[in-house]
C-alpha cells in the first residue's frame, strides 16, 4: 500500500523534525556551540586556556565599571591559565553613547591601544555616558593615548566596525544576555561582580582537576 | 535483515552517511551562532536583496539540518539527496559568480562564520559533495527508514 508506506514516512520524517528541533533549540538555550573568539586586541591570556571568560560589557554601565578592576586582577593571578574574552554589549536604550564608545575601542585596539582605551572609557564613564551630544572625551582620550584620531574617526563609521560590535550583541541575545556585565565561565554563567568573583572561588579546583 | 548489499550499494549508503553528517554539521554550525553572522556573509555575495537576507540565513540552516536528517536516517532518501544537491547547485553558482565578479568575500560562510577556505577551494568541495549527492540520490536507499518502510507490507 504505497499510501500508507508514504504515511508512515511522513509521520517519522516529522519526528525527526521535531527531534532535530529540540535539540537544536536545547544546545542553543545552553550555549552548546563553538564560542566565536574576540579579535586579537580584545582576547587576554593564551588560546588554550583551561579557564575560558567571555565578558559581555557595556563602557557606560557602572557595574561593569567596578567589575573591571576584578577581571584584571583574575588575569593577573590565573596568568596562563585564564583567557578573557571581552565582548561587546552595548545597552543603548539606557546608555546613548555606549555603542559609539564600543566602536572607539575596537578602532583603538585595531591601533594596539584597546585596554589603554577602554581603561579612560571606565574611569571617566560619569563625563560621557549621559552626554547630550557626541561627547569630545572619545577624541580626547585618543589623543591623549597618542592614537591616529582621524584614522580612528574613519574606523569608527567604517561598515566592519558596527558589525563587530552588532555581532557581539547578536551573540550576546542569542546566549541569553539580558544585563551586564555578564560573563560566561567555561559555559557557566555568572552576572554581575559579585556572582563572578563567587565562581572565581572555584578556579583552584578547576585547575586541580 | 536480511538486505544484500552490494559495492554499489555500500557507497551509496557511504555518500548518503557522509554528505547529510556534513549538512547536519553545517546547518548546526550556523544555527548556534547569531543569525546576522550567516546574514553577512550573505550579504558579501551580492545576490540575495538585503530586504531578504535574514530570511535566508535563519531559513537556510534548519533546512540543512533536516535535509540532512533526512539522509542520514533515510526518509524520503531521494528527494532529501536530490534536494541537497540543489542546494548545491545554488551554492556553486553563489561561490561562481563571487569568483568570477572578484568579490570581496573574506567568510563563505559555508561553516558557519568562524571559519572559511577560499571560494575555489569551497567551489571544489562542493562539487565532491555533488558527486556524494548523485551517488546517495542513486543507490542509497539500502539500509534506510525507507527500505524498511517498504519491506514491511
Amino acid at each position: 500500500m504505497p499510501a500508507r508506506q508514504t504515511a508512515r514516512k511522513i509521520l517519522i520524517a516529522i519526528m525527526l523534525v521535531c527531534a532535530a528541533t529540540l535539540i537544536t533549540l536545547t544546545c542553543r538555550q545552553f550555549s552548546i556551540g563553538p564560542a566565536r573568539p574576540s579579535p586579537a586586541w580584545r582576547a587576554f591570556g593564551p588560546e588554550n586556556a583551561r579557564i575560558q571568560i567571555y565578558e559581555y560589557t557595556d563602557f557606560a554601565c557602572p557595574a561593569c565599571r567596578h567589575a573591571e578592576g576584578n577581571v584584571k586582577n583574575v588575569l593577573e593571578l590565573y596568568k596562563g591559565s585564564v583567557r578573557v574574552n571581552f565582548k561587546h554589549y552595548p545597552l543603548a536604550m539606557i546608555h546613548p553613547w555606549s555603542f559609539h564608545a564600543a566602536a572607539y575601542s575596537d578602532c583603538a585596539g585595531r591601533q594596539g591601544k584597546f585596554l589603554e582605551y577602554a581603561g579612560l572609557l571606565f574611569e571617566n564613564q560619569e563625563k560621557w555616558a549621559q552626554a547630550k551630544d557626541k561627547p569630545k572625551e572619545f577624541a580626547e582620550y585618543a589623543k591623549k593615548l597618542k592614537l591616529d584620531v582621524p584614522a580612528l574617526e574613519a574606523c569608527t563609521e567604517e561598515q566592519a566596525t558596527i558589525r563587530q560590535v552588532q555581532l557581539d550583541m547578536a551573540e550576546g541575545d542569542l546566549r541569553g544576555v539580558s544585563a551586564t556585565p555578564t560573563f560566561i565561565i567555561n559555559g557557566k554563567r555568572a552576572v554581575g561582580g559579585g556572582q563572578f568573583l563567587n565562581k572565581v572561588k572555584y578556579f583552584d579546583i578547576v585547575l586541580k582537576k | 535483515m536480511n538486505e544484500k548489499i552490494g559495492i554499489k550499494e555500500m557507497l551509496g549508503v557511504a555518500a548518503r552517511l557522509i554528505l547529510g553528517g556534513v549538512f547536519v554539521y553545517s546547518g548546526w554550525l550556523k544555527a548556534m551562532a547569531p543569525a546576522e553572522e550567516f546574514a553577512y556573509a550573505i550579504e558579501t555575495y551580492r545576490v540575495v536583496p538585503a530586504v531578504l537576507t535574514m530570511f535566508v540565513a535563519v531559513t537556510v540552516p534548519w533546512l540543512e539540518i533536516y535535509l540532512g536528517v533526512f539522509l542520514v536516517t533515510g526518509v524520503f532518501t531521494g528527494y532529501s539527496a536530490f534536494c541537497l544537491g540543489a542546494l548545491l547547485v545554488g551554492f556553486e553558482g553563489l561561490l561562481l559568480q563571487a569568483i568570477i565578479r572578484k568579490l570581496p568575500v573574506t567568510s563563505c560562510g559555508c561553516f558557519g562564520a568562524s571559519k572559511s577556505n577560499s571560494l575555489s577551494y569551497e567551489f571544489v568541495q562542493n562539487l565532491a559533495l555533488l558527486a556524494l549527492a548523485a551517488l546517495a540520490w542513486k543507490c542509497g536507499g539500502k539500509l534506510s527508514i525507507d527500505s524498511k518502510i517498504d519491506s514491511y507490507d
